[in-house]
């Protein structure tokens, strides 16, 4: 698989909410090479003394029209720098990075959870899951409703509405979404259709809970790692994860990885 | 699309103790893996050399995470030299180095003075072209000092890598020292074809919200443009006091840095951090160097080294 380096022209930069941007740059090899859950390392422009590029989940790549979006929320000086770019701007990414989601052979029903900007990368997960005849159940969870940035994207792949919950009960269930989760899992159970696939993007805390209780019931699941990253090429080994077969590194060896090989 | 330096008549070969290099420019070893994972961005074997990633007999897990920190035009690590033992290196990447045709430089570490000389000697049979010895590791021989700031344990452990090979052999000094110059003569004295310098510097960062370390080990080394006024300091110490040619780095990611090391006495210099933030930084740095010699007049680029008016 090969990475490319491209000037990225940005062709809209704007919040969807709650801290919350959007980015959609004009990068064709890497909107055309692109798989679910890959990310792109982006070196944004002007940022001087902060010299590291800021890797960044693939939100949606479109080969035709040759861009690549980008959701990210604003949490410190990268990605406040981020915000202040427009059209006319360019940044300079490394992509496609990583293992992506992987889809056990014969995937009939896959249940898709996602925490916050966690929906990004899962996101061409369940295009891809539609466009395979895949029974797709979502669960999106956020802070408040102003945060669900991705519920309408994830509607019109799925042709019904993601399953929400909200920190806050300003939209769908009050309180965290795993007891959604919970509930999904009962039910399929209870109906006899199981899941043969969960995956989950989202805090650390929500990964590992989700992976649980996909183990306690059967099921096949993969998370995607976030960590502090250099070089984002798999040369520098900053970005470790520990597994069941040791050190693996978030950038190449994943970012998405079976919950099983995770030592949390 | 794979970047290669551009064409120049200016002669940019140049010998590091030894080891004949195409241009001055490799890598510093850490920052580059073997060159596979660059391959894509730099056609590898047209850098001067590739200095591999630090290995050690039998492979390190390396430290706990998070392993790095951005800081003020610069970066903490501590990855504490996860590798996967001298073997892997012998199966996998020096035969892919070989194929392709790279000068290849091997970085070799060690906790003890013996893991030195066997990590030496199961590569003497290898595709290598020249050692660089790093002696910033803690030396269990000696209750976990760092080897290379003592004198004793430099002489010992240059002496016995000396002693195991005929091949270059380039020994890196790291700069958390009180006089770099008297390590040198000490590494010079005990038989390094070669001085490479600097391998990073002691820091810290701390984040006053969580009033945590920013890495899980406290303390790391900074690398990156801020270190380079430091490491062009030492590396002109360096050339002042030793006869063996000098390899520089530290916080190089233009032509123009490569050429200030060269006139500060650097023989050939190596590109760290900077490949981090940009792939095609070796190659920049080869053209960067090419584009000051043609607007110079310089024809040679040994005409370089060593040519700080002052």
């Amino acid at each position: 698989m090969t990475l490319y380096n491209e000037t990225a022209p940005v062709l809209a930069n704007e919040e969807a909410g709650c801290r919350i941007w959007l980015m959609t740059v004009r990068a064709p090899e890497i909107a055309a090479t692109a798989r679910p859950g890959q990310f792109v390392h982006v070196k944004i422009p002007g940022m001087e003394g902060h010299i590291l590029r800021r890797p960044l989940g693939i939100y949606a790549a479109d080969r035709e029209a040759g861009t690549v979006d980008m959701m990210y929320q604003v949490l410190g000086f990268g990605t406040e720098h981020m915000t202040e770019l427009a059209a006319g701007d360019a940044v300079e990414m490394i992509g496609p990075i990583g293992r992506g989601w992987e889809v056990p052979e014969g995937c009939k029903r896959a249940l898709v959870v996602a925490g916050g900007v966690g929906s990004a990368p899962l996101y061409p997960l369940v295009e891809e899951l539609v466009a395979r005849g895949v029974a797709v159940t979502s669960v999106l969870g956020a802070s408040t409703i102003d945060a669900l940035v991705a519920r309408e994207r994830y509607g019109a792949a799925l042709g019904c509405e993601p399953v929400c919950s909200t920190d806050d009960g300003t939209f769908g269930h009050e309180g965290f979404c795993t007891p959604l989760v919970e509930e999904a899992l009962r039910e399929a159970a209870a109906s006899g259709e199981l899941f043969d696939y969960v995956a989950c993007c989202g805090p650390e805390p929500l990964m590992r809970l989700v992976a649980s209780m996909a183990e306690e019931a059967g099921v096949f699941c993969e998370v995607s790692l976030e960590r502090r990253m250099a070089c984002g090429v798999g040369a520098c080994l900053s970005c470790v994860v520990d597994t069941v077969d040791g050190k693996k590194r978030a950038c190449v060896d994943g970012p998405v990885f079976p919950s099983k090989k995770v030592v949390w | 699309m794979s970047r290669e330096p551009r064409a120049t008549n200016v002669n940019l070969a140049v010998n590091l103790g030894g080891l004949a290099m195409k241009n001055p420019v490799t890598v510093a070893s850490g920052t580059f893996g073997a060159g596979m994972e660059y391959h894509d961005f730099v056609n590898v074997a047209t850098l001067g050399a590739v200095t591999t990633k630090g290995v050690s007999l039998n492979g390190w897990e390396g430290n706990a995470s998070p392993r790095i920190a951005e800081t003020a035009s610069g970066m903490l690590n501590s990855i504490g030299l996860q590798n996967p033992g001298v073997q892997h290196l012998k199966d996998i990447e020096l035969p892919w180095l070989e194929s392709i045709g790279a000068t290849t430089i091997v970085n070799v570490s060690g906790h003890s003075f013996d893991e030195y000389v066997s990590v030496i000697e199961a590569l003497e049979e290898a595709p290598v072209d020249a050692y660089e010895v790093n002696i910033s590791c803690p030396n269990v021989d000696a209750g976990g000092m760092t080897m290379g700031c003592h004198v004793p344990s430099v002489e010992k452990v240059v002496g016995l890598c000396r002693a195991a090979t005929k091949r270059p052999l380039i020994v890196k000094l790291t700069p958390n020292v009180t006089d770099v110059a008297e390590i040198a003569r000490a590494a010079e004295a005990a038989g390094a074809d070669a001085i490479s310098l600097i391998n990073t510097l002691l820091g810290m960062a701390v984040d006053a919200r969580t009033r945590k370390p920013l890495l899980a080990r406290v303390v790391g080394g900074f690398s990156g443009p801020a270190v380079k006024p430091v490491a062009l300091r030492m590396v002109w110490q360096v050339a002042g006091a030793v006869s063996v040619p000098v390899l520089g780095m530290g916080g190089i990611s233009s032509g123009t840095d490569a050429v200030e090391f060269m006139l500060a006495g650097a023989t050939a210099v190596a590109v760290g951090t900077a490949n981090f933030c940009n792939p095609t930084a070796t190659v920049d740095v080869i053209d960067g160097i090419i584009d000051y010699c043609e607007s110079q007049g310089v024809s040679d680029v040994n005409e370089l080294i060593g040519g700080l008016l002052c």
